[in-house]
């Protein structure tokens, strides 16, 4: 058994971190305040080589791991607490690994290229207003007509509806549609590149719109309608009605990448209060770590994140042997309870530290000079919902444990 | 043996680089003592700008670029592998026990004896305090022992018309010195903002071999300078607590009379 990363990846974590330093950490509080990214910082993580971690050279990609996309993701959302930078970036790594692996090659060596310049972005569209967490519901369809497929419907809760618009290339989707009869639920479904704009002009048939979210604000997030949005057929990802199958597998790697995300926050959050426990002096002049009540929750708060960096970086380990070494000892199902478990604790162990860290603060934590709050309500996304809700996870965990025919869910 | 500069062609740089504590990453005892021996190591930061500077004349000119160590630990092969991370083509290693209470001299005679096995050299270019126990010697002491002109200080570094052009900004004024190579210089952090490697590059340099030279293949007598003693600086907070509820103004004053006397 071994628990150390790889030299490469001790190195990768470092030139990140000299990254995040030189670029992110200066401007994280003003990318949360005016609720954007600056589209020259994008292209700056583009450059460093940031985006498509885990795609291969071929395509333009880095040729890396999910566990090195995690080390990213972790370390940028230490650097930007409020995890909206390390969203954008495991955003345009997890779901761009899809395209690799199932779409056509002329489409992969149109698309990946340019996401990994940072010129395109490339997300995740399957929420429908009628609820995220019943995919085989959705209600999108796609119908074929004359060798195109032709698309209507409405996507909601969808990251990088403004960034899409504001990149000089543009960019699109990992989209599933209903394909068959809807008795069929999760074996109608097919995806697809739904790209939306492309070399700079938005397509005929995507309208946008955006909403103004309560945190984790510097990536926006939205919904589009579908009407009559057309797609060649060689645009679509893998085989027809396949498509529930595809997401679930981007799900697991996506999972894995925003356990890992919420924890670079939270270990910002933990060196804020060990800093604070530490100066902090009250009742004649005692450092608040030197109180049995602040220092026994320290140590569980901490042991609570170290639990999730485990789970999380065992998940990413066996995602790799599955995905990127195609391992045959292991199988896709194997990844059930580890991605869940990560998802699960990851979000929750931050959370926790961050209301502590809160009350630690005091009166001044309710204040906009204390920038907590904006971790706190960016990794609180992740407790509610976004790629895949809490109570999800605990289905999934379930299931494999008593048995499928025990949680219906 | 130095060779001659010939515009857009292949011209030879050399690079010296040396293992430093990582300052960002230090931790402290409770007592405010630094933990240097668990801290990690990087390669210093002026030795970073010189491997940039080198890579960017690299990049205009067509160069082959070499950089070399002195010690062969892990810590070493990885401050190399860094080096290729960002675009050096060739690396060696000089294994040498005590490396780290060597004289700048030996120094010197090692990088001599270098660049007779590995040379010729157009440009040698090192950090300002690089390898030379803080001493800001190497430089002027390698161009003595191999008989070619040094500018020390550089924070800019140009090649126009045949002639490097280096400035030094002194407390008198900005001094722009011009030299034809071949030459050495030594550079401030001031030069550049050194590029950070890629997962791409951090990959590839890997599998870079690094040349290993042994002391005793060099010809050189290592002179060492034991260190008798090294008081660490202990960081500790003042713990000044000044209650600010009553008399705010007061509390501001009192502050800024201590700040002032620390200066």
């Amino acid at each position: 058994m071994d628990f150390e990363f790889s030299e490469d990846e001790v190195r990768f974590r470092e030139s990140v971190r000299e990254f995040c330093k030189r670029y992110i950490e200066p401007r994280w509080v003003e990318i949360d305040e005016k609720g954007r990214i600056p589209v020259d910082l994008i292209k700056k993580m583009g450059e460093q080589g940031l985006f498509t971690i885990p795609i291969s050279e071929e395509y333009g990609g880095m040729g890396g791991t999910i566990t090195m996309t995690a080390i990213a993701a972790e370390e940028i959302a230490y650097h930007d607490p409020s995890v909206a930078t390390a969203v954008y970036t495991l955003l345009n790594n997890g779901w761009p690994l899809l395209v690799e692996r199932y779409s056509n090659e002329d489409v992969k060596k149109e698309i990946l290229p340019k996401v990994a310049a940072g010129e395109a972005f490339y997300g995740i569209a399957s929420t429908e207003s009628h609820g995220g967490s019943d995919v085989a519901g959705i209600k999108t369809t796609a119908v074929k007509k004359n060798g195109a497929w032709i698309l209507n419907g409405e996507k909601t809760y969808i990251s990088g509806i403004r960034e899409i618009q504001e990149l000089p290339e543009g960019g699109g989707y990992f989209l599933v549609a209903k394909t068959g009869k809807p008795e069929y639920g999760h074996r109608n479904i097919t995806a697809f590149n739904l790209i939306v704009k492309w070399n700079g002009k938005i397509r005929h048939g995507w309208k946008p719109t955006i909403f103004e979210e309560i945190g984790r604000r510097g990536i926006s997030t939205g919904g589009f309608i579908l009407e009559n949005f057309e797609i060649e057929d060689k645009y679509r990802i893998g085989e027809e009605n396949k498509g529930f199958y595809y997401l679930m597998e981007g799900f697991n790697v996506a999972r894995i990448l925003v356990a890992a995300a919420t924890i670079g926050s939270g270990r910002w959050a933990l060196d804020q209060a060990i800093e604070w426990v530490k100066t902090r002096r009250l009742f004649e002049g005692r450092p608040l770590a030197s109180f049995q009540g602040v220092s026994f929750k320290l140590s569980e708060l901490y042991g609570e994140l170290e639990a999730a960096k485990l789970l999380t970086y065992r998940a990413a380990w066996l995602a790799d042997k599955i995905y990127i070494e195609k391992n045959p000892k292991w199988k896709e199902k194997d990844l059930n309870i580890p991605v869940a478990l990560c998802k699960m604790k990851a979000p929750e162990a931050t959370t926790k530290i961050y209301e502590e860290l809160m009350k630690w603060y005091g009166a001044y934590a309710y204040t906009k000079d204390c920038n907590a709050f904006r971790g706190w309500l960016g990794t609180f996304s992740y407790t509610i919902g976004a790629e895949g809700a809490q109570n999800i996870m605990r289905i999934i965990i379930a299931r494999d444990l008593v048995g499928r025919e025990y949680v219906k869910g | 043996m130095i060779a001659e500069w010939i515009g857009g062609g292949l011209v030879r740089i050399l690079t010296l680089v040396k293992l430093t504590v990582d300052i960002s990453q230090l931790k402290y005892e409770s007592s405010g003592e630094p933990l240097i021996d668990i801290a990690t190591r990087k390669m210093g930061d002026s030795d970073k700008c010189a491997v940039e500077e080198a890579i960017r004349l690299k990049e205009k000119y067509n160069a082959h670029t070499v950089v070399v160590t002195i010690g062969s630990t892990l810590d070493h092969e990885r401050i190399i592998r860094d080096a290729y991370a960002m675009g050096i083509d060739e690396g060696y290693m000089v294994e040498v026990d005590g490396y780290e209470n060597l004289q700048a001299i030996t120094i010197g005679e090692i990088i001599k004896s270098i660049v007779e096995m590995t040379g010729p050299y157009d440009l040698i270019i090192l950090g300002a305090g690089s390898l030379d126990t803080h001493s800001y010697t190497l430089g002027p002491i390698i161009a003595s022992k191999i008989g070619v002109p040094v500018i020390a200080g550089v924070d800019s570094l140009n090649y126009i018309d045949g002639y490097f052009e280096a400035r030094c900004i002194m407390e008198d004024g900005t001094y722009i010195y011009r030299s034809k190579p071949p030459l050495i210089v030594t550079v401030t952090t001031e030069a550049n903002e050194p590029r950070i490697p890629t997962l791409k590059t951090i990959l590839k340099s890997k599998k870079m071999e690094i040349k290993r030279l042994k002391i005793e293949s060099l010809n050189v007598k290592p002179e060492k300078i034991d260190l008798a003693d090294l008081k660490r600086y202990v960081i500790q907070r003042k713990n000044i607590i000044w209650d600010a509820s009553e008399d705010l103004e007061k509390v501001i004053d009192n502050l800024f009379k201590l700040l002032v006397s620390e200066v």
